[in-house]
């Protein structure tokens, strides 16, 4: 029962992390209708912003932490800026910003690969002491800061997109950009600022990364559980993509826990499966029928 | 008279709470031109898409020859002969002309996957064939000069009547047109009336129309419907419409 | 004739020409994306070796049943998955094709785990592997230019008005699915036959967008522009061959400038034809112009 009680705090810690990806898949793909396959790698690159700021230049950790968060939002808000904003003025079909994402993501992982190697980096932890023990429950510390500095983010971006103005602009253009547009909503801004965001929730999830496993070029693929995460919640679904990852990060922990942690994903992928026959756009999203 | 080609009993589509056609029922006798008129957002293009499969009903029946066809998909529609021309031009565009055509005319094709692998003489056969069945109903629009452009290059009104064209090249028994004259000056309607009144004689086919122009209605249709909040306001010749006051204050009489 | 480096180039790269085919008719064609094509060439590599090895059956038959199970196996995800919009297409193949390898990975009894695969005989000789792609760009040729093809396009083009014409539009699409994992068997086989060992880590991910990265790069809906992509993704880097921790960098920048200062590259829609490009040599003023009235 303590075991268990163990995994599924590790899960939902792990799921955590999910989440802060999955949100961004699900923030972009409400507005702009594609899945952004760049967000994966944009969560590395926010990682090793923050290792060669505190591991070569030496400086301070929470700065570097704040540089890895602020370089991945700069990414993320080119990757808006160069590519896809060009992409949607060209009138271009969807699809392109897709294969533009995924020519994105190949050349940042193999930028990775080319200017900081394929060995596995990683970053120095806060806590000096690795587990505590709550009556007998044994909880890492690493967990418990990534499960809290999440929820506070998420907490925090839930509040953006339901109180405030800017997040009301945000739900208007992901209702129907033109209408938004006509009534005076700055498109192009709103979209730039949420990927920002977005990029910034990568940056923290690629460090959190880091300090509990590693960091390699391909840990961008920790981007396809997220996607995979957002998926389940449903495209476009910020509370469905939070739920989606915690129930991915669970079901991941205790699947390793129980059965084998090689079978792993295929148990999470069978799920996802499952879950898409009964509910073809996943738990929270909506099924759209094309208008004839 | 004679069986109903199309039958709809008491049909109902609901989109959430909202109720887009209600006890919605309709006859359309074979041979006849009938009309389906009403404001925008009446229904009638959720009528056509409940009749070819698209979307299928919350209540009611939809019977095609006296069969059943509620819950068909729509290509089963199309093969049973129900063939639809879209309100928003719906063609192949990066296709060419010709093969949009080809495409519809491929349903009835006779060869197998085989066939198509290997270049058999069945094969050569059954495309040369397709070909001159799709140069002819390309002649009938007027089109066939133009079987090697790109669809998407036509101007409006020839993809209006390529897309005719290729709805008419499955063979239907009953042509589902939706809004045919959008978009189209006097001249060109009455041009239109012309044409849909010759394939009728030429292919002996029954005709469902969506249509706003009033001209194009009064001169083509043999009885119409009209539609208003999803829910059948009138119903009869277009002399008895016409003179229908709901209707009049409806549609007719509006500041249309 | 050729030594045996260059032959070995050669091998690759009609390969990967064969798998890059069959993704051709599903992305370029059918407009379906999928990211785990890499997974049915390593079902095809396994069986076929498994056949070749345990079995002892001649080559061919152990190319065609691991063709052929790549093709089952596409058949009954397809029935599961084929009917999901988009997105939740694409990460159920991309899903499918990381299972695959965590599966091979964990079957360690059947087909030697993280390891590899082994013995495989050498069978995958230039001259096979040039009949083959040869074979498969026929058969991808005359499949495209029949009603099934145009069927295909016609999804792409537009779904509902395909449906409304009377195309399966399910069928077709599952047509086309086992279509492109068939020949991602067949891919995997001769690899395995070319290789000797195999390993589940030389179909990850990354193999699976390199077959799509060459689809795009050749351009979509072409099927001479994909043999076009896969000599310049597959040669290229043997040519400088310095560069080569580079070549999926240059990739990727190339799909995205491609995107972005080219878009229409993408759209091939064309074939190469050997008339139109003499007739651009001999005439290349009216050629152009003609192009330029477009």
């Amino acid at each position: 029962m303590k075991i268990l009680i163990q995994q599924i705090i590790t899960g939902i810690s792990i799921g955590s992390v999910y989440a802060l990806i999955a949100s961004g898949y699900a923030l972009v793909y409400s507005l702009l209708d594609f899945s952004n396959w760049a967000h994966g790698e944009v969560c590395m690159l926010g990682a090793y912003v923050c290792f060669m700021a505190t591991t070569v230049n030496n400086m301070p950790y929470w700065l570097s932490c704040v540089l890895g968060i602020g370089g991945a939002a700069v990414i993320s808000f080119l990757n808006e800026k160069i590519a896809y904003r060009k992409i949607r003025n060209n009138g271009s079909p969807n699809m392109f910003l897709m294969i533009a994402a995924m020519g994105l993501s190949t050349t940042y992982q193999n930028l990775a690969n080319v200017i900081w190697g394929s060995k596995f980096k990683q970053l120095p932890k806060i806590f000096s002491v690795g587990t505590i023990n709550f009556d007998g429950i044994y909880i890492g510390t690493t967990d418990m800061l990534c499960l809290g500095l999440s929820a506070v983010a998420l907490v925090i971006l839930l509040l953006i997109i339901n109180k405030s103005k800017f997040g009301l602009h945000v739900r208007a253009v992901a209702c129907s950009s033109r209408t938004a547009g006509l009534l005076g909503v700055k498109i192009d801004r709103v979209i730039a600022v949420v990927f920002m965001l977005a990029g910034a929730l990568a940056g923290l999830a690629g460090i959190m990364y880091g300090m509990k496993y590693n960091i390699y070029p391909t840990m961008g693929n920790v981007g396809l559980k997220a996607f995979i995460a957002s998926v389940i919640g449903g495209l476009g679904s910020v509370p469905g993509a939070i739920a989606g990852a915690v129930l991915l990060g669970l079901i991941e922990t205790v699947v390793s826990g129980y059965i084998s942690s090689g079978l792993r994903d295929l148990i999470s992928f069978c799920l996802l499966i499952l879950i898409l026959l009964v509910r073809p756009s996943g738990l929270f999203g909506v099924d759209v029928q094309e208008k004839a | 008279m004679s069986e109903p080609i199309l039958e709809m009993r008491g049909v109902e589509k609901r989109f959430g709470g909202v109720r887009a056609i209600d006890e919605f029922s309709l006859k359309v006798e074979p041979g006849m031109v009938y009309g389906l008129i009403g404001p925008n957002g009446a229904g009638k293009t959720t009528i056509f898409n409940t009749i070819t499969g698209i979307y299928h009903v919350d209540a009611g029946k939809i019977l095609f020859q006296g069969k059943d066809i509620t819950k068909v998909e729509p290509h089963q529609a199309a093969r049973l002969g129900i063939a639809r021309t879209f309100q928003n031009i719906r063609l192949f565009g990066n296709l060419s002309v010709k093969s949009n055509v080809e495409i519809s005319c491929n349903m009835n094709a006779g060869y197998h996957l085989g066939d198509a692998l290997l270049r058999t003489p069945r094969y050569r056969r059954v495309t040369k064939e397709t070909e001159e069945r799709a140069m002819e109903f390309l002649k009938i629009v007027g089109l066939a000069d133009k079987g090697e452009e790109r669809a998407s290059s036509l101007p409006y009104g020839h993809q209006r009547k390529l897309e005719i064209a290729r709805a008419m090249a499955t063979n239907p028994k009953l042509l589902l047109l939706d809004e045919p004259a959008a978009g189209m000056n006097a001249d060109e309607s009455l041009e239109l009336v012309e044409f849909i009144r010759e394939l009728k004689e030429r292919f002996q086919i029954t005709i469902l129309m969506i249509e706003h122009h009033m001209d194009v209605v009064t001169s083509l249709c043999d009885a119409c419907t009209v539609l208003n909040f999803g829910k059948t306001l009138a119903a009869g010749t277009v002399e008895e419409i016409k003179k229908n006051p709901e209707v009049i204050a409806a549609y007719l009489g509006g500041d249309e | 004739m050729l030594n045996s480096f260059q032959e070995g180039v050669l091998i690759i790269c009609c390969v990967n020409m064969i798998a890059v085919l069959g993704m051709s008719v599903l992305t370029g064609f059918t407009r379906l994306f999928s990211f785990g094509n890499a997974g049915f060439m390593s079902i095809g590599a396994y069986a076929a070796a498994i056949c070749s090895v345990e079995y002892h059956m001649p080559f061919v038959v152990s190319i065609l049943i691991g063709a052929a199970a790549a093709g089952a196996v596409s058949y009954v995800l397809g029935s599961l998955t084929i009917r999901l919009r988009g997105d939740y297409f694409l990460i159920s193949c991309l899903g499918f094709g990381e299972c695959v390898r965590v599966l091979f990975n964990y079957t360690k009894n059947i087909t030697g785990g993280a390891n590899g695969y082994s013995n495989i005989p050498y069978k995958t000789t230039g001259i096979v592997a040039v009949i083959c792609t040869v074979l498969a760009f026929i058969i991808a040729w005359n499949f495209i230019h029949s009603r099934y093809g145009q069927a295909l396009s016609a999804i792409r083009e537009n779904e509902l008005a395909a449906a409304a014409n009377g195309i399966n539009v399910v069928r077709y699409k599952k047509m086309s699915f086992v279509f492109s994992a068939i020949y991602a068997g067949w891919a995997g086989g001769l690899y395995a036959h070319y290789l000797r060992f195999i390993t589940p880590t030389l179909f990850n991910l990354g193999k699976s967008s390199e077959l799509v990265i060459t689809t795009v790069l050749g351009g979509l809906g072409s099927l001479t522009g994909s043999v076009l992509g896969t000599i310049i993704v597959q040669i290229l880097p043997e040519i400088f061959r310095s560069m080569s921790e580079y070549r999926m960098l240059f990739y990727g920048i190339a799909v995205v400038l491609m995107i972005l200062l080219r878009p229409d590259g993408l759209y091939g829609y064309r074939e190469f034809s050997l008339k139109r490009l003499i007739a651009r040599i001999t005439n290349p003023g009216k050629s152009k112009t003609a192009k330029e009235q477009k």
